[in-house]
């Protein structure tokens, strides 16, 4: 891609204000797509049920199932803005705060991050979650992060840099591909092939992180002490590409300049400075005579970069549509882009609603798109053009709390006289990290294989099958309606919608044959908690 | 004995070996002499000037023989005695004081012809001569070995020798006889990454490691004290240190715990004068590799000092025993006191990109008044101490 | 009928799928038992079946201290040749078993391929495509499962052992889905089922009603794939004892060498011979951008050992001639040495290695320049590559594939078979 087209791509944006006479972005959102859909002959899916709807968003906003009572009630609301007031209800729900953490937890650090210590780090994801419940906006909470003030322990924000102590190029890389949606790392060896991207622009925006160091404290709570500090003085050294790195070669350093854009002017450094080469661990670092990092948080972060906008109105698409309008979301360049005006007008109008991001969610779940069947005959998961909605597996986090609530087990154990501590009890969670954490291949496609089997069928799930009083299962087992009424709640419960007369049928004639109906119910549910339509949300 | 007091080290002058990574470096007597060696088996022999100069001065004799990288070198206090440890497999003895048996032109500044011929093609800069300097051939060689030949190590009564190669053979030589004393080897799949001897020769320290040859399939490395005489271990560093490990062998589990110890191989050892100390360098391409102060008698560590960032590549101390000076990956000498772990000075800098150039090797003057360090960037600094 | 012809040339393959439909229960071979009636014929017939053992170096080898020595030059390094059984092919000495085997294998020192990271190296090296966002390739072992494999096996039919890949089956669909064993080739956690038969075949048939009905209203491809993965799962409880290797392991032992990839090797060996139609056995770690000769020092000797055994052994079964042993990376190395005694990544000139099925053994295709910069004759592409070995196994590597109705070819269009690589 030439330099033209990148700045067709992320042009800025214009600071429109947005008057009361506009129309919603998700009206815009439906026209955008329908006029797709018009141009690329698709045929789109009809709307989602209620019962197909109510799950999904559910799992989308707060990552659980409804409970049977909450899905039954939703079913029976006769009210036309039942559905608007839904999403309403679950951007207000305590949970909402907790799973966006563990969305965007998992965007900036993953399943195994780099650095000392960094598997472990609660402060950070209380933080993040604290940033959900009061809707603090993206940019001033991702500002937050760069600057890295205060402690890893006490405050949190330094838990994202501490991932990359001294490594200004891992820290560059993974900065540009998260806020900025570009990927830079090929320019780190050599200029890029096919992309505008040189190699002098990846050292570029790393001259900015060259002075950081993580100093050390000692442990809190188990929970690694850190601070960020910043030297006075440090240069990342350019040498060229790789591949001619020879030694003796002397480097070249290279200024701090912004992507794409303007060299940093620095103030030239007070007269004695003295050259630093490290910080001395458990000390609080004292603030550089100028801070570069502050520099490249405030120009991420501001309002007129042409990327940070777009990224995060692709990336926050992307999560509840399944794949981004650029696709995949942190490389988004000309040629991934599908839907051009959309983006654009998600971008501008989050970025004019001060990067509200509960704002976003509100607006994509109430647009039609969203409000899809996934029914229908197409393959892919993801579909381009958004003409029937994505079909995505749970993550280990969901599937776990959506299999504990389904069963009753929540509701079991909350009545213990000691009930269980902690979020991810009921399995061994680290075999849930294993089989489930990452259930893509990187690139968003699902990678389910056998293993996963293996645990659903020989693992630890059937312990969730709780068949103590208030239980599923003994709920089901102590009523005395007929078989085929009982079915209906237990699909109800489990898969949050009622049962076709064909499935209570074929359940209440194998949960009437033989004679111990309480181990053919655990079966039964154990074959609703692992089939495909639990497995995924769709 | 003069003091070694580190804050005096000027640079005296800066010799130009280029061609191969500069690997070793050794002063021969308490001259202005030394020797260094390269990646490709160039050992060469250097005179210095009295005076400190920007001028590179020319080496004086060329010591043939090596075919492969040299990795060591150490030399008797009198300079009469310089012995080289290669990766052709073979340890080589030399007297660089008898009269040269011939001569040869030699081209150390090659990079900067090329340099040279690269801005001015039609220049002579490839074509000039080299210098012409006398040549000698080694006075014994000591074979046997299997391998690369990575551990070298001579006792300060300068009687006995210790090598070790890359198939975990280490030998224990007899200097005056010339005769192989001992020999053994170590866990299977193992290399020998140091080796050294007690001031009168009786104790052997041997470290080993391999590189991981799998995913989770990486032997044990071993950190042992030998009966030089019979190879009968004495003390095993690892057990003191983890004496809750139960399994040596190949568990990914066990190398997590000793990694941290060892980190990718303790490439230099050295007894202290006084013998109480072991001195162990953490190598390979690793976090910070800093250097181990060991009690000999008790096995435990005493601290570890220095840190240089990817990994020390050697580690001496001084005569007095008052410092342990390291080298490493991070193109510099570090000066630490032996007493507190403190560093006292710093000489070199990184000069380079993400990675940074090493100091392969350091040594110090049998009177403390000069000290060296071999570049990989085809240099050997010289600094003066007085 | 042509009376001249042998009988497993009428075991067709559609023969063999009608065989495998027929029977559901019993042991690794009873999914074609009954067409035969004796497992020792079944035996014959798999030997007949075509088969891949990829030996994968994650992180990419060195050609130099392998099989392209350029010993004196300055890109050269401190490793030695050492003579072969093969007269004027020199390889590195850390590689002494393989030098005995040589007359085995056809070295390709011109490989010239596109992808220069890991991640693409890695997808255009397991599928002979680069990454796509639009298109989902198959990896190798899937096109092999495909076209080499008997349908619904008990025992998968495409196997992992500590393997890198991760384009999966792609656009061929859960059917060709990789089975992943654990890094020693064992059995992954929980493989094995604790509860009663009956009550699991009960459990099960309602399972597969649940799934129909979700199946009804969606097409979607990813709960095929986990309908079918379930259904795997369940096959392969019918054949653990194949994966417990302890007693032949402990007469094969010297022959593979006491490692990982020994052992890796020798199940891979196992699997082929029990009708499994691809195996991949990795070994990581060749990523040397620091301490190039140390690591390759380390990595190679055992993977030597590993890979001259496995020759050997299927040479002495009778096997070689049925199955193919590739030995590849994602990429090759620098022929420049840099500041960290590390070699980085190069794509320019490489070397991979073929052996057996019908591969011209004994032969080095292709050569290098002085310094081993370029690629002096005989260039392969990833794509001549991957249709030389699809001819090797008897696909046709322009047969297509349709994602949708867009017809994808084995091999990308423009390859060339390699036809001096083939006897």
């Amino acid at each position: 891609m030439n330099r033209l087209l990148l700045s067709l791509l992320f042009v800025s944006l214009p600071l429109v204000p947005v008057r009361a006479a506009d129309p919603p972005l998700r009206n815009c959102i439906d026209e955008q797509v329908k006029a797709a859909w018009a141009r690329e002959k698709v045929k789109p899916a009809p709307l989602a049920d209620d019962a197909e709807f109510l799950r999904r968003v559910h799992l989308d906003i707060i990552g659980i199932i409804p409970t049977y009572d909450e899905a039954k009630a939703f079913l029976d609301d006769q009210s036309p803005d039942k559905r608007a007031k839904l999403i309403d209800r679950l951007l207000e729900h305590p949970r909402y705060a907790l799973h966006q953490a563990d969305e965007w937890d998992q965007v900036l650090f993953g399943r195994n991050p780099p650095g000392y210590e960094t598997q472990r780090r609660p402060t950070f994801q209380r933080w993040l979650q604290e940033q959900f419940a009061k809707n603090v906006p993206y940019d001033k909470w991702v500002a937050d992060i760069l600057k890295a003030e205060g402690t890893t322990v006490d405050d949190g924000p330094p838990w994202f840099l501490a991932q990359y102590d001294r490594q200004p190029e891992d820290a560059a890389e993974k900065i540009t591909q998260t806020f900025l949606g570009v990927q830079l790392q090929c320019a780190r060896c050599h200029d890029h092939p096919f992309e505008a991207w040189k190699q002098v622009d990846f050292y570029g925006v790393a001259a900015f992180l060259a002075r950081l160091q993580v100093v050390q404290f000692d442990k809190k709570n188990n929970e690694l002490k850190a601070m960020i500090g910043e030297r006075n003085t440090g240069e990342v050294l350019f040498t060229g590409p790789a591949a001619q790195q020879t030694p003796g070669k002397k480097g070249e350093p290279i200024k701090p300049k912004f992507l794409q854009g303007e060299a940093l002017a620095e103030p030239a450094p007070p007269k004695d400075l003295k050259e630093e080469r490290s910080l001395p661990a458990s000390k609080a670092p004292a603030k550089p005579y100028f801070s570069r990092k502050d520099k490249l948080a405030e120009w991420i972060t501001a309002k007129d970069n042409p990327y940070f906008a777009r990224a995060v109105a692709n990336r926050v698409w992307a999560q509840f549509m399944g794949r981004g309008l650029v696709h995949p979301v942190d490389n988004m360049i000309a040629k991934n882009l599908t839907h051009p005006e959309l983006l654009t007008a998600c971008a501008q109008q989050l970025s004019a609603q001060n990067f509200d991001l509960k704002w976003y969610i509100r607006e994509l779940c109430n647009s039609q798109t969203y409000q899809l069947s996934s029914t229908g005959e197409v393959e892919d998961a993801r579909p381009t053009w958004f003409e029937r909605a994505r079909v995505r597996p749970l993550s280990a986090e969901e599937l776990l709390e959506s299999w504990r609530q389904a069963t009753g087990y929540d509701a079991v154990a909350a009545k213990a006289p000691k009930p269980p501590q902690g979020r991810f009890h009921g399995v061994t969670w680290d075999y849930m990290v294993r089989f489930f954490g990452q259930p893509n291949n990187g690139t968003g496609n699902f990678q389910g294989g056998l293993q996963e089997h293996l645990y659903l069928n020989n693992g630890e799930v059937s312990r969730l099958i709780a068949t103590d009083k208030g239980s599923l299962h003994q709920t089901l087992l102590d009523d005395k309606r007929p078989w085929e009424e009982r079915v209906d709640q237990l699909y109800l419960s489990i898969l949050t919608r009622p049962a076709k007369p064909a499935e209570k049928k074929k359940f209440a004639e194998y949960l009437s044959s033989g004679d111990k109906p309480a181990e053919r119910l655990r079966e039964a549910i154990w074959v609703l908690l692992t089939c495909s339509e639990f497995r995924f949300n769709h | 004995m003069p003091d070694l007091n580190p804050m005096k080290a000027t640079l005296h002058c800066e010799l130009v070996f280029e061609g191969a990574w500069t690997t070793s470096v050794a002063f021969l007597g308490s001259g202005r002499r030394l020797a260094a060696g390269n990646r490709e088996g160039v050992l060469l022999v250097w005179d210095l000037p009295e005076q400190p100069t920007k001028e590179s001065p020319a080496p004086t004799r060329k010591l043939e023989g090596h075919t492969n990288a040299i990795n060591r070198l150490v030399a008797s206090d009198d300079g009469k005695l310089l012995i080289s440890a290669s990766h052709d497999k073979s340890v080589r003895l030399w007297d660089p004081t008898v009269e040269p048996a011939g001569s040869a032109e030699v081209i150390v500044d090659s990079e900067q012809r090329e340099r040279e011929a690269k801005k001015n093609p039609k220049g002579a800069a490839l074509s000039k001569p080299g210098v012409k300097i006398a040549t000698q051939q080694a006075q014994h060689v000591f074979t046997g070995h299997r391998a690369w030949v990575q551990a070298l190590g001579m006792s300060r009564d300068q009687k006995r020798l210790i090598s070790g190669d890359d198939s975990g053979l280490v030998c224990v030589w007899d200097l005056a006889t010339r005769q192989q004393l001992a020999k053994w080897t170590g866990s299977p799949a193992n290399w020998i990454t140091s080796a050294c001897l007690s001031a009168d020769g009786q104790t052997a320290f041997v470290a080993e490691f391999c590189s991981p040859r799998g995913s989770f399939d990486r032997p044990p490395a071993q950190v042992r004290l030998f009966e030089a005489a019979t190879g009968k271990e004495t003390l095993d560093f690892l057990k003191v240190l983890y004496p809750n490990v139960k399994v040596r062998d190949s568990s990914y589990g066990y190398a997590t715990t000793w990694g941290q110890f060892v980190a990718q191989g303790l490439v230099a050892a050295e007894f202290s004068p006084d013998g109480k100390l072991l001195a162990l360098a953490q190598g390979g391409e690793t976090g910070t590799g800093k250097v181990h102060l060991m009690e000999v008698a008790t096995g435990k560590l005493l601290r570890s000092v220095s840190g240089h960032q990817s990994g020390a590549c050697d580690a001496i101390f001084s005569a007095d025993g008052k410092y342990v000076l390291s080298v490493g990956r991070d193109t510099t000498l570090r000066i630490c006191q032996v007493a507190d772990g403190k560093e006292v000075a710093q000489l070199g800098k990184p000069r380079g990109g993400q990675f940074k150039d090493w100091f392969h090797a350091v040594a110090l003057s049998p009177d403390q008044q000069w000290l060296a360090a071999a570049d990989i960037s085809g240099r050997v600094y010289v600094w003066s101490m007085g | 009928m042509n009376p001249r012809c042998r009988p497993a040339d009428h075991l067709s393959r559609r023969a063999l799928l009608k065989g495998a439909l027929a029977t559901t229960a019993g042991g690794v071979f009873m999914n074609w038992g009954d067409l035969f009636g004796s497992a020792a014929h079944a035996k014959d017939v798999a030997k007949e079946q075509k088969s891949c053992i990829l030996i994968w170096l994650n992180g990419g080898a060195s050609q130099f201290e392998t099989f392209d020595m350029k010993v004196g030059r300055p890109t050269g390094g401190p490793l030695r040749p050492i003579q072969t059984n093969v007269v004027g092919a020199q390889i590195c000495e850390l590689m002494p078993k393989m030098a005995q085997q040589m007359d085995k294998v056809a070295v390709i020192r011109s490989m010239r391929t596109s992808q220069i990271d890991h991640p693409g190296g890695i997808h255009l090296m397991h599928t002979g495509y680069g990454p796509s966002a639009n298109v989902r390739y198959p990896e190798i072992g899937a096109v092999c499962a495909k076209f080499l494999g008997r349908e619904k096996p008990d025992l998968p039919n495409f196997i992992k052992i500590s393997s890198n890949g991760d384009a999966g089956a792609g656009f061929l669909g859960p059917n060709y889905q990789p089975f992943g064993l654990d890094h020693d080739g064992r059995l992954p956690q929980f493989a094995v089922s604790n509860l009663d038969p009956k009550i699991e075949a009960n459990r099960n048939e309602l399972r597969n009603f649940a799934e129909d009905s979700f199946a009804l209203d969606r097409k979607v491809e990813v709960a095929g794939m986990h309908r079918e993965a379930y259904e795997s799962v369940r096959r392969l409880q019918k054949t653990l004892k194949v994966f417990d290797i302890e007693q032949e392991w402990a007469k094969h032992r010297d022959l593979y060498g006491d490692t990982k990839i020994g052992k890796g090797c020798m199940l891979a060996r196992r699997l082929v011979e029990s009708g499994v139609a691809f195996v991949e056995v990795g070994q990581s770690g060749y990523d040397t951008h620091a301490d190039n000769f140390a690591g390759h020092k380390g990595l190679v000797p055992p993977m030597d050992h590993a890979w001259a055994g496995l020759l050997t052994d299927l040479h002495q079964r009778g096997m070689l001639k049925n199955t193919l042993v590739v030995w590849m990376g994602e990429i090759g190395r620098t022929p420049s040495i840099n500041n960290r005694s590390g070699r980085d990544h190069y794509v320019r000139a490489w070397t991979t290695v073929l052996a057996g099925a019908r591969i011209k053994p004994g032969i080095v295709y292709g050569e290098t320049d002085l310094d081993g910069k370029d690629v002096k004759d005989k260039p392969v592409t990833e794509g001549d590559f991957f249709a030389t070995i699809y001819k090797s196994l008897g696909i046709n590597p322009n047969k297509e594939n349709f994602q949708g109705v867009r017809p994808i070819p084995l091999a990308p269009f423009g390859s060339n078979v390699v036809e001096d690589l083939l006897a």
